[in-house]
């Protein structure tokens, strides 16, 4: 069985500065992705929708992931890696004008053998919230680590 | 009477899996034509869910659901078939070199059924670990169809259980919702229930089958003349 320290699971290791989300910001993902739903570009139809303004693409969330140094502190097993996908939980929009904080812990880690060999698996959870303390979302980053 | 069951299927329990259980039952029901199954055997990764309770979903889509578990072993993975709270107290079913003859042995003697799947798969089926290792003992049968093989793997999985006069079974290996009971295994028999399917197992009553579609030929290029 992999070999690692169990305190490490659930433990915070990184909480960001505030990221505010402007409006040029929501923009540009939208463009960059090829969103063209109305509730997330049109500003006089969001108006009329659910959220009474244009609010961020829910894969806007993923987009919070990164800072250079972002994942500095995870637990590496061996010599190479890459990443194995994310799985987004989405609680509620995120609006131009918030201010989203991540806060990452270890879920899980676990091993697995398949057709080219061993991995450990190592996920991620980042939590987003607002200026209000709201949960916007759960991203699970997994991570195949090679022992 | 037959009852063919896929007997290889991971739902989002699973966590290389994406799909609900109950997308895999609607398709089935979509495409009974193509993929004449009557059930479904879910086999999660080194885990087994003994509290799902599926009866639910069994009656509204008339299918039946069971519930095993995909251990892996120094021999490589390996499907078990009635698992009891004995067994998972015995071995650590998250223990990814859990010892594959003792399981197997084990297993048995508290009343249940192992079946090496997909052995025609590098490192973690059993044909490669048998060009390494001595073959091991009391292996009831072996999955000869996998509906995730890739080009060979079926075939190599076939001439060990031809070398060694195992029996064979077949499932879909399913992780997507489309690819459920694309291999299968048809029993003489009712099969109702996880005990039925244990001793069908033990029994010698069964043949895989194979329900994906023929690959087309590749049309050979024909060359023309251009005026």
């Amino acid at each position: 069985m992999v070999d690692y320290d169990p305190n490490l699971i659930g433990r915070v290791f990184e909480v960001t500065d505030p990221v505010p989300v402007t409006a040029e910001m929501v923009a540009e993902f939208c463009q960059a992705t090829g969103e063209s739903g109305p509730l997330y570009v049109d500003q006089e139809a969001a108006k009329r929708g659910p959220y009474g303004t244009v609010v961020a693409p829910p894969s806007f969330a993923v987009t919070f992931r990164n800072g250079r140094q972002f994942f500095e502190h995870i637990p590496r097993f061996g010599r190479q890696g890459f990443d194995a996908g994310k799985d987004v939980e989405f609680v509620a929009p995120i609006r131009p004008g918030d201010t989203i904080t991540l806060s990452s812990h270890v879920k899980e880690i676990y091993e697995k053998t398949g057709r080219s060999g061993s991995m450990v698996f190592v996920v991620v959870r980042s939590t987003l919230k607002n200026q209000n303390d709201e949960t916007v979302a759960h991203v699970d980053h997994r991570f195949m680590n090679r022992p | 009477m037959t009852t063919v069951l896929d007997l290889h299927s991971h739902s989002e329990a699973s966590e290389d899996s994406r799909a609900p259980l109950e997308a895999y039952l609607n398709w089935l029901r979509l495409r009974r034509t193509e993929r004449p199954v009557d059930g479904i055997v879910l086999t999660e990764h080194r885990q087994f869910n003994k509290d799902a309770d599926y009866r639910a979903l069994e009656d509204k889509f008339g299918t039946l659901v069971l519930k095993a578990s995909e251990v892996e072993t120094d021999y490589g993975h390996m499907l078990v078939f009635g698992v009891t709270d004995e067994m998972t107290r015995r071995f650590d079913f998250a223990d990814v070199h859990l010892p594959a003859q003792e399981v197997i042995d084990e297993i048995a003697r508290m009343g249940g059924v192992v079946i090496p799947c997909h052995p025609g798969r590098p490192n973690v089926g059993l044909f490669e670990h048998y060009s390494k290792k001595s073959p091991l003992q009391n292996i009831a049968a072996v999955e000869v169809y996998n509906g995730g093989s890739r080009k060979g793997e079926d075939e190599r999985s076939q001439q060990l259980a031809e070398r060694f006069g195992y029996r064979e079974i077949g499932g879909s290996d399913s992780h997507l919702v489309s690819l459920i009971g694309l291999c299968a295994t048809r029993f003489e028999g009712d099969v109702r229930n996880i005990e039925d399917l244990v001793a069908a197992l033990k029994g010698d009553s069964y043949q895989a089958v194979d329900f994906r579609p023929r690959r087309r030929p590749v049309q050979r290029a024909v060359a023309v003349e251009v005026k």
